[in-house]
Order: structure tokens, then C-alpha cells, then sequence
């Protein structure tokens, strides 16, 4: 069946009702190739693109609230800057007016663009089901390899991201589009002068450094400090050999690129 | 020198018009449609979607097939049992080789390959099983119950482990297809004597074609005719191939191709014809659709050839090269293909536009468990390119010499001869170099970087390429152009345009020589049951031989038509000009008919209105031992690139910022469709030097579709400075010569030699991704 529910209730209820057996459709950009390729069958479909209100983009109190079928169109066009590169390096123009933040989170991929901009900024993500609401951070959220913390009945309603950190982004393919990143790498500084550093494609899902991180609170961002934060990273990710690239070039491109972004946060 | 035995008293009559292609005498007023960038008679066809390729023959009412491939790199069958499929509701037929009725075997050079395999299978595409069901679900759940009892063999993935003495045999004969070898000089004592050598390895990837029409037909045998409706490049050779694994007549079957989205030589081996006409002729009366997926037709096409080229280059102090010693190892896959033609081309271009005195080249061909190998844009000589310019780096670098000047100094001369002992009349490499070297500015060339960690490097490369198939293959195009009542020019020829405006090519030669504009020309293409045979589409042969061929039967018609209007008006013929589709006297333009009352008076009098061209250069065979041939190529091209990018030092990133190619194409005949040749030849180049690869493990493709199978984007591609040069060749259209290859070829070597000349250090295997450009600095 292919449902077309005109609120959040109604597909939360068909959901709950259907759990494994019924599939959120958004921009169909993960799903639709999926089930081209013969790895992914649903047999009922919850349509979510008749859902205005999934499209809204709040702010309250410096915190930026996107609902889930917000597009990555949509995102490459706010001001915080890793958000809107890593939205904008994703696909091309038709894949990035189609594609949605949630489900880049719910496929859970360890190469998403858009998850390592969000562990940067200590996103939030809102789960609602007919059961209730609950709100966690996303590094809870990201459990294993395409393995994440949603319930069968319940869907990513809400991101919450904070507006004053100071960010940047970059990431590292073989080509200029249509990029599935060798890695890509997120980096914030928060106005506590706390650092995030946060990668994709070095391991099983998208992940913060987190001995970087606190290397770097608690002595400062200098050329110095960078540099052994840069040896921290490189001991903390754990990337595979695949066809894309070898993990050893992982691991070198990835202190390469974690030191550029940080440097150019200094320079900022 | 090969003699040429099948030709008929019609083409050796057509032979003699080749050296005098201009009929009348008052030829020589400006042209009008050649040499003008026309509206591509298929753009609003192609635009709007009203064009038909090979998915668009698709019904519902038809049947749809679907092929089994095997599940081992190399087994042998034991057995298939079909039964389980052939009960499954909606199943029509499961057919296995036994129900192939001709010699179940294909091959364009060899015919190694069975259609579908009855003993053994060699590498992950082989066929077993066709499948014909109501609907494409149903043939695709059918191919999951048919039962095949392997028994699993040894695989042999590498050339090394092929070529060992206790290696398992992927064919009865061994692993090795064949050798060639070039021999000019003594290349080793040349070497010895020489002031300076360098020597290097460099190794070629698996590159796929990717073209995005993907394999996709119809057939139907009705009794009498067998129609098949499949994109190829050379109709008539595949209607032969057809005919032969099926055990039919030619004559009882047609090959139509529908409209092409792309080759670049991926068409040239049989696709899926095969599969269909067996099925068809089980299923009389019955429309059969097939089509791959893109993991199919990636999985299942053959690929351009890997090679490992051990080269060797030995100069004088002053930069003279002397000798050149060249072995190639190509890794040919699983079945012959074209590969004794490729491993020709690789050897008769071991040393480019270079003339060196001694040379000696040696290439093997092995067989392994991987996808086959065959044509590919550039067959041979691209990878070839990749080793000579490379070498000549890395001797620039070692004389102290700038690498232009290097280049310039050993570049062939018109009246030179190249590797194969040919002489080149007309050879404009120099022309080409000087375009290019001027554009970038190469003296005034700056090293300067916006930071540290980005180095510039500027690239140069030179072509020379022979054209069509030569070696004394008896290669021809035909064409026949006709008069309709109405007035109209129809132009029938046998080729096809896989997208590259071949088209426009015809007729605009035939709307130029008749003189008509060109909205009155029908261009009739490649249907056999309609069209004459006209080679195929490789080579980057099209436009001489086809685009001769045509002006020949234009300029046939055109001297009938003039003498029908010189009897109808009662002028001399001499002075009858046609142009813009009406006779007239040139000194007295009111005395005039037009094409409509030519062909109305022309038919009462009994003229036949059309006219056959036949176009069949003589090439001459290259001795088995030496490679020497006083005609190895009909005639060669010339064309140079230049490139300018930065490597980011630390990742190993390859920014292009400047890329300038010029081609000698003798007379364009479309200017717009020439630059759009080159610009898609650079494209595709880019493409092989920096990041496609086809990844097989086990001998499976690892990276069977584009998410994984990286193909440049318009933000990898600067915008290409197309320089065109336009020396006639005496032997083609109005002068054209061709341009489908060379502009490939010239991009992997120009790349390559920026990256060398940017980090100091060579990227010895392709495609040269960041990783491997950071490997290189780490090792240098």
C-alpha cells in the first residue's frame, strides 16, 4: 500500500500500526536506490511529502529547529557554515532538492555529509511516536553500522542545532559532485571554547574525536596544540580498506584535513 | 600488399572517383554547408524525447528475457537443470545452449565466446540460461530456480599467474592469445650505445565505457526475417556474427539499430542480439524485449585493455632519441575479443610522433578469469601514449632539457617515417605543438601557488594516430544517395551514429557536393535490410570512409541530375551549376529547373536517379616479424594538448586549471560537432587519468555502477580550449580527416606529465587518484 498521510499524527498512527512492514518515504534518494538494487522491499509506503509543516525551519533562543523532511537545498542555504557546505557537497542539484535531513539520519550511513555537520553543532534529534516524544543527542543516536536508536513506530520529527558555534567543513573524493566522501570532517568551536571535531567514512558510523576534543579545551587552539590534537584524531578513528581508498590514506587525509579546518577557525 | 578480391565491377568503377571527388567545373565558390556548425538534424528529437533507443521498442504485450550469468570466474558445468524455472506461472521458455541452433559461438576476431556456455564458464559474465516470461519480474525470479552444478576451477586473476607453467588453461590452447612484434633497427645495441637511457614501468587500469544507453532491444522472427532491433557499431559484421552462432542465411535476418547513446567502442563486441534472436526463433511470431540493468551491462561488457608497458628510451647528449625498446603485457580476460587488433595498435604506436630509428617492441596478450577485454576509444594506443610521453619526462628531466624543446626536436616531419616504417606525407604534429605551446604560453609558464602545500604543474602531450584499420584489412564504406520525386536527397549508408553526429556528417557532405540545402536531405542510416555496408564505427574511420563514400555517390548523382537538366534546358553540362536545390545555367541563371522537375523529367527518360559510392583506400599488411608496413594506416592525425593544475601536496588532490587540445581534422565538417568531440574525448581522458577504475576482486567487479565507478562531473572538467587545424588530406571529404579518438588519447599522457611536472616524482599506475599521487610524494 502506499499511504499519503496529511499530518504527523495521521503517520505516526499508520506507523505504529505497520512498524516494520510500512517505510517512510521522504526524498527517496537512499530508499529508491535500495530498492533498484534489490536491497530493500517495503510493503507499505507512508508518503510523508504531503506534511507541510515536516518543511518548517524555526529558531528559538539562538537554537535553530529543522523538521525532518527539511531538504539539504533547504540547509545549503542557512548560516552556519558546516551545515550548509556539507549540504551543499551532497549529490547533485536533484538529489539535494529531494533529499532530507532525516533521512540522512535514519540510513545512518558512516560516509553522511550531513551527520558530521550535526555531531559537530550537538545536534538533537526529536523522536515522536503515538507513544510520546523523546529528544537525545545524536551521538546517542548512532548505535552501530546503519544501526540507530528509532524505534519501529517512531520518526525523526526534529533537529535542534545551536546558532552561535563557529564552524567549518570539508571533505575529501575523488571528484568535484556526486561525492561519496573518502572522509569528510566537521569542526566547531562553541562559545564556551570548547572544540568538536567530527568525521565520516573512518568508521562504522559517523563519530566525534572526543580525546581531541578535550586535548584542545583544555590547552587552546595553537599550530602546537592542532598538531598533537591532529596525532589524537589519527589515533581515534578506525577506518577499512575499501574501494574507495586504503584506511592508511584515511587516517592521513583525516589529520590533514582536521588540521587545515582548525586552522582556519584560528584565522576566523 | 594485400590484394583487394571482393570488389565489384560497381566499386572498382566508384575507385577510380576517389582522387577526383568534385564533379563540375565551377566548384570553387565558398562552401555552404560543409564547414558550418548546422543544427543537429537529431537535436529535437533527442530533445523532446520523441527519439526511440533501445528501451523505448518496449510494450507490455511483448516478452521480456533475462540472462543467467555465471556464479564462478571459472567452473566447469556439470549441469543445468531448468525444470524448476520452466514451472514457474508466466515462464514461456528456459533455454540453454542445446537450444542455440547455429555454432553457439561469437568473436570478432576470434570466435571464442559461446553464446551461452555448455562445458565451462571463463570469467562472471558468461551466459547459461535465457529466460523469456510475461514480464521482466517474472524472468528475473525464474533465473533464481534454474539449477547449475559447477565444479569450481582454480581462477586465474593476474597475468603472472596465467603465464605459470602449471597454470589452469582458461582455453584448450593455453592462456597466451597471441604476440606481436615491431622490429626496426637494433633497438639494443642502439640502446648501448646510446648517451642517455630511461627505463620505467607503468601499468594501464581497467577502464569501463560507461556510455548511459544501456544495452536494451527487441527481436522477432516472423518466419522468414529475423528482426533484431539492437544498438551496435558495425551492422553488417554483426549481422555476419549473428547469422553464424544462430545457423541462419544472411538474408533471413535484418539488424535495425535504433538510436545510440554512446559506444565508444563498448558496442563493437555482440551484446545481447544473440540472446534475442535465440529466443525469437524458438518463439515465432513473438516480440522479445531484453535489457540490462547498469550492473549487468557493467558486469557482463567487455573492458579497455590493462597493460603493463616495460619501456625503454635511450637519446643522444643532445636530446636525438635513438632506440626505444617497448614490451606490452595486456591482460585480455576471458576471451579474445579485438585484442590481437589492440595489441597491433599499441605496437605499430610504441613510439608516438616520435621518430626514433631503432625500435623494437614485443606484446602479449593473456588470458585471465576477468572480464574480457576489447575496444575502447583510443584501442591500444591511449595506454601507449601514457608510457611514450612519460618517458620523454622523464628524459627531458634527466638531459637537463625542457621538455618541449625535447619533445619539438624528435617530433615526424611530413616526408618522415613513423614506428611501422610508413612515410607520412602530411604530418602536422609540429603545427599542432607550436598551437598549444603558444596558447599556454609555455616559456612564460609560472610556478607560483596561492600556498605551501600546492604545487603547479604544466603537462604536454602529442598525438599521432593511424587511422581506420589498415594492416591491409580489406576496409571499405559504401553509401548510395538518391533522388526522390520530390525533390529530396536521400542519403542511405549502412553506419552508425552512436551519437557523435555522424549524421550531420553525411549529410552535410551530400547536401554540399549535390547542392541542396540541407533541410531537403533524408539521411537513411544503418537498417541492413536498407543500407550498404559501411565498416563500422571505430577506428575514428567514420568520416574518412563513410564521409567519402557519400561525397562520392552525391557526386555521382550530382553528374546525372546536371546531365538530365543539360538535356532538359539544352545547355552545356559543363556550365549547369546546382545549388540551393535547382539546376541553372551559370552564365544564364534563368535558365533553371529545379530538383522536383529534374527527378520527373530524369524518370521519363529513364534515369536511375541514385548513384552507390564506394570508398576502399588500400592498406598494406605489416610483416608478421618486423611490424613494417609501407601503408600500415590509410593516414594518420595529429592533434597536442597542454595542461595546467595544481596537486595539493598533502592529499594528493589533482585540481585541473587549464586545459587547451588542438586537433588537425583536416576540414571540419561541422565545426560545433568537432569541438564537441574533442571536448567529450578530454572529458572521457580525464576520466581514465584521474579516477576511473573498474575494481575486480576474485575476479568480480567491485564497483559495477556510478556510485562507485567514478566518472568525472562538470566541476572536474575546466572548460577546454579547443584549437582546430584544418590541413586537407587529400584522401578525405572535403579534406576531413577524423577526430573521434586522438582527443582521448592526448589527455591521460598531458595529465600525467602536469602531475610530474608539478611534484617531481611519476605516477607510474593509473588512474592517478589522490591516494596514489600522495604515495608517490611519500615514496619520492
Amino acid at each position: 500500500m502506499f499511504y499519503q498521510p496529511k499530518d504527523i499524527q495521521k503517520a505516526l498512527g499508520l506507523k505504529a500500526e505497520l512498524k516494520e512492514r510500512g517505510a517512510f518515504l521522504a526524498g527517496g534518494t537512499d530508499l529508491v536506490v535500495l530498492m533498484n538494487h534489490g536491497k530493500a522491499a517495503p510493503e507499505n509506503f507512508i508518503d510523508l511529502t504531503h506534511i507541510p509543516e515536516l518543511r518548517a525551519i524555526h529558531k528559538h533562543n539562538g537554537t535553530l529547529e529543522l523538521a525532518g523532511n527539511v531538504t539539504y537545498a533547504q540547509m545549503g542555504k542557512l548560516p552556519i557554515r558546516c551545515l550548509a557546505r556539507a549540504s551543499l557537497s551532497v549529490g547533485g542539484p536533484g538529489i539535494r532538492e529531494l533529499g532530507t535531513i532525516a533521512g540522512n539520519l535514519a540510513t545512518a550511513s558512516p560516509a553522511g555529509d550531513g551527520s558530521t555537520a550535526l555531531l559537530a553543532l550537538d545536534a538533537e534529534v526529536e523522536l515522536t511516536s503515538v507513544r510520546g516524544t523523546r529528544r537525545l543527542p545524536l551521538e546517542e543516536f548512532f548505535l552501530g553500522y546503519r544501526k540507530t536508536a528509532l524505534a519501529p513506530d517512531e520518526m525523526i520529527t526534529k533537529i535542534f542545532i545551536p546558532t552561535n558555534y563557529q564552524t567549518d567543513w570539508a571533505k575529501n573524493g575523488k571528484r568535484g559532485a556526486m561525492n561519496i566522501s573518502i572522509v569528510a570532517v566537521a569542526v566547531a568551536i562553541t562559545p564556551k571554547k570548547e572544540v568538536r571535531i567530527a568525521l565520516a567514512s573512518v568508521a562504522a558510523t559517523p563519530i566525534r574525536c572526543y580525546q581531541a576534543e578535550k586535548f584542545l579545551a583544555k590547552n587552546g587552539l595553537t599550530t602546537e596544540t592542532i598538531r598533537q590534537a591532529v596525532q589524537s584524531v589519527r589515533g581515534e578513528i578506525k577506518p577499512i580498506t575499501d574501494h574507495r581508498a586504503s584506511a592508511d590514506y584515511k587516517v592521513h587525509v583525516s589529520g590533514v584535513m582536521v588540521r587545515r579546518l582548525l586552522e582556519s577557525l584560528v584565522k576566523q | 600488399m594485400s590484394r583487394p578480391t571482393d570488389d565489384t565491377l560497381e566499386e572498382s568503377a566508384a575507385r577510380l572517383h576517389v582522387t577526383s571527388k568534385s564533379s563540375g567545373a565551377y566548384e570553387t565558390g565558398p562552401m555552404k554547408v560543409v564547414g558550418k556548425s548546422a543544427l543537429r538534424l537529431d537535436a529535437v528529437g533527442k530533445a523532446t524525447g520523441a527519439t526511440k533507443y533501445g528501451q523505448d521498442l518496449f510494450d507490455k504485450k511483448f516478452l521480456f528475457a533475462k540472462v543467467l550469468r555465471a556464479a564462478h570466474p571459472h567452473a566447469e558445468i556439470l549441469g543445468i537443470d531448468t525444470r524448476e524455472a520452466k514451472r514457474l506461472s508466466g515462464v514461456v521458455a528456459v533455454l540453454i545452449h542445446k537450444d542455440v541452433p547455429g555454432t553457439n559461438l561469437h568473436g570478432l576476431i576470434r570466435r571464442d565466446q559461446e553464446v551461452l556456455c555448455s562445458k565451462k564458464v571463463r570469467y562472471r559474465g558468461d551466459a547459461l540460461a535465457i529466460v523469456v516470461a510475461k514480464t521482466e519480474e517474472i524472468a528475473v525470479a525464474a533465473l533464481e530456480k534454474i539449477h547449475v552444478d559447477y565444479k569450481p576451477l582454480p581462477s586465474v586473476l593476474t597475468m603472472e599467474d596465467a603465464l605459470k607453467v602449471d597454470a589452469p588453461k582458461i582455453h584448450a590452447e593455453g592462456n597466451v592469445l597471441g604476440e606481436k612484434h615491431l622490429r626496426r633497427g637494433d633497438a639494443p645495441r642502439a640502446m648501448r650505445e646510446a648517451d642517455v637511457v630511461v627505463e620505467d614501468i607503468i601499468q594501464t587500469q581497467t577502464v569501463d565505457h560507461a556510455f548511459l544507453d544501456l544495452e536494451a532491444g527487441r527481436a522477432r522472427y516472423d518466419g522468414k526475417m529475423l528482426t533484431i532491433e539492437v544498438s551496435g557499431q558495425w551492422l553488417h559484421e554483426e549481422r555476419r556474427l549473428i547469422a553464424l552462432a544462430l545457423g541462419l542465411p544472411l538474408e533471413k535476418l535484418r539488424i535495425i539499430q535504433p538510436a545510440t547513446g554512446g559506444a565508444f567502442g563498448g558496442r563493437e563486441d555482440i551484446s545481447i542480439q544473440i540472446y534475442l534472436g535465440v529466443a525469437a526463433l524458438k518463439l515465432k511470431g513473438k516480440m522479445i524485449c531484453l535489457r540490462y540493468s547498469r550492473s549487468e551491462s557493467t558486469i557482463v561488457r567487455h573492458k579497455r585493455h590493462p597493460i603493463r608497458v616495460h619501456y625503454k628510451l635511450g637519446a643522444k647528449k643532445d636530446g636525438t632519441l635513438v632506440a626505444a625498446q617497448v614490451t606490452f603485457y595486456v591482460d585480455k580476460g576471458a576471451y579474445a575479443s579485438t585484442g590481437i587488433a589492440v595489441m597491433r595498435k599499441a605496437s605499430s604506436h610504441a613510439t608516438g610522433p616520435y621518430k626514433v630509428p631503432n625500435v623494437w617492441v614485443d606484446v602479449l596478450g593473456v588470458f585471465t578469469n576477468n572480464n574480457p577485454c576489447g575496444a575502447m576509444r583510443g584501442f591500444g594506443a591511449a595506454q601507449t601514449a601514457i608510457a611514450y610521453e612519460g618517458l620523454m619526462d622523464r628524459l627531458a628531466v634527466k638531459l637537463g632539457m625542457d621538455q618541449a624543446e625535447l619533445r619539438r626536436k624528435n617530433l615526424v616531419k611530413s616526408g618522415d617515417e613513423v614506428t611501422t616504417g610508413q612515410v607520412v606525407p602530411y604530418a602536422t604534429a609540429t603545427e599542432c605543438f607550436d598551437a598549444v605551446l603558444k596558447r599556454i604560453d609555455w616559456k612564460n609558464r609560472s610556478y607560483e601557488t596561492p600556498a605551501p602545500h600546492l604545487k603547479r604543474g604544466y603537462g604536454i602531450s602529442i598525438v599521432c594516430f593511424g587511422l581506420g584499420y589498415g594492416d591491409g584489412f580489406p576496409d571499405a564504406s559504401r553509401a548510395r544517395c538518391r533522388l526522390t520525386p520530390d525533390g529530396l536527397l536521400e542519403v542511405y549508408s549502412g553506419a552508425c551514429d552512436v551519437g557523435q553526429g555522424l549524421t550531420n556528417m553525411i549529410a552535410q557532405i551530400a547536401a554540399e557536393e549535390v547542392g541542396v540545402p540541407l533541410e531537403k536531405v533524408r539521411p537513411i542510416l544503418s537498417d541492413t535490410a536498407l543500407t550498404p555496408e559501411s565498416g563500422s564505427t571505430s577506428a575514428t574511420r567514420q568520416t574518412y570512409f563513410t564521409g567519402s563514400a557519400v561525397h562520392i555517390a552525391a557526386s555521382e548523382l550530382k553528374k546525372q541530375l546536371q546531365d538530365i537538366a543539360a538535356s532538359h534546358l539544352q545547355e552545356l553540362v559543363y556550365e549547369i551549376k546546382i545549388e540551393n536545390g535547382a539546376a541553372f545555367n551559370v552564365h544564364r541563371p534563368e535558365r533553371r529547373m529545379t530538383l522536383k522537375e529534374i527527378a520527373r523529367v530524369g524518370k521519363k527518360r529513364g534515369f536511375s536517379l541514385e548513384a552507390m559510392g564506394v570508398y576502399k583506400p588500400p592498406t598494406m599488411p605489416e610483416n608478421t616479424q618486423t611490424g613494417q608496413s609501407m601503408r600500415a594506416f590509410v593516414t594518420y592525425l595529429f592533434g597536442s594538448h597542454a595542461c595546467q593544475l595544481l596537486v595539493d601536496t598533502e592529499t594528493g588532490e589533482v585540481k585541473i586549471e587549464r586545459y587547451i587540445a588542438c586537433h588537425d581534422v583536416g576540414k571540419a565538417i561541422n565545426p560545433d560537432q568537432v569541438i564537441g568531440q574533442i571536448q567529450g574525448g578530454v572529458a572521457q581522458g580525464i576520466g581514465m587519468a584521474l579516477m576511473e577504475e573498474v575494481v575486480m576482486k576474485d575476479g568480480k567487479i567491485m564497483n559495477p555502477g556510478f556510485t562507485d565507478y567514478i566518472l568525472p562531473t562538470i566541476r572536474d572538467v575546466p572548460e577546454i580550449e579547443c584549437i582546430v587545424l584544418e590541413n586537407p588530406d587529400p584522401g578525405g571529404p572535403f579534406g576531413a580527416r577524423g577526430v573521434g579518438e586522438p582527443p582521448l588519447i592526448g589527455t591521460g599522457p598531458a595529465i600525467l606529465s602536469a602531475i610530474y611536472d608539478a611534484i617531481g616524482t611519476p605516477i607510474r599506475e593509473l588512474p592517478a587518484t589522490p591516494e596514489r599521487v600522495w604515495r608517490a610524494l611519500l615514496d619520492h
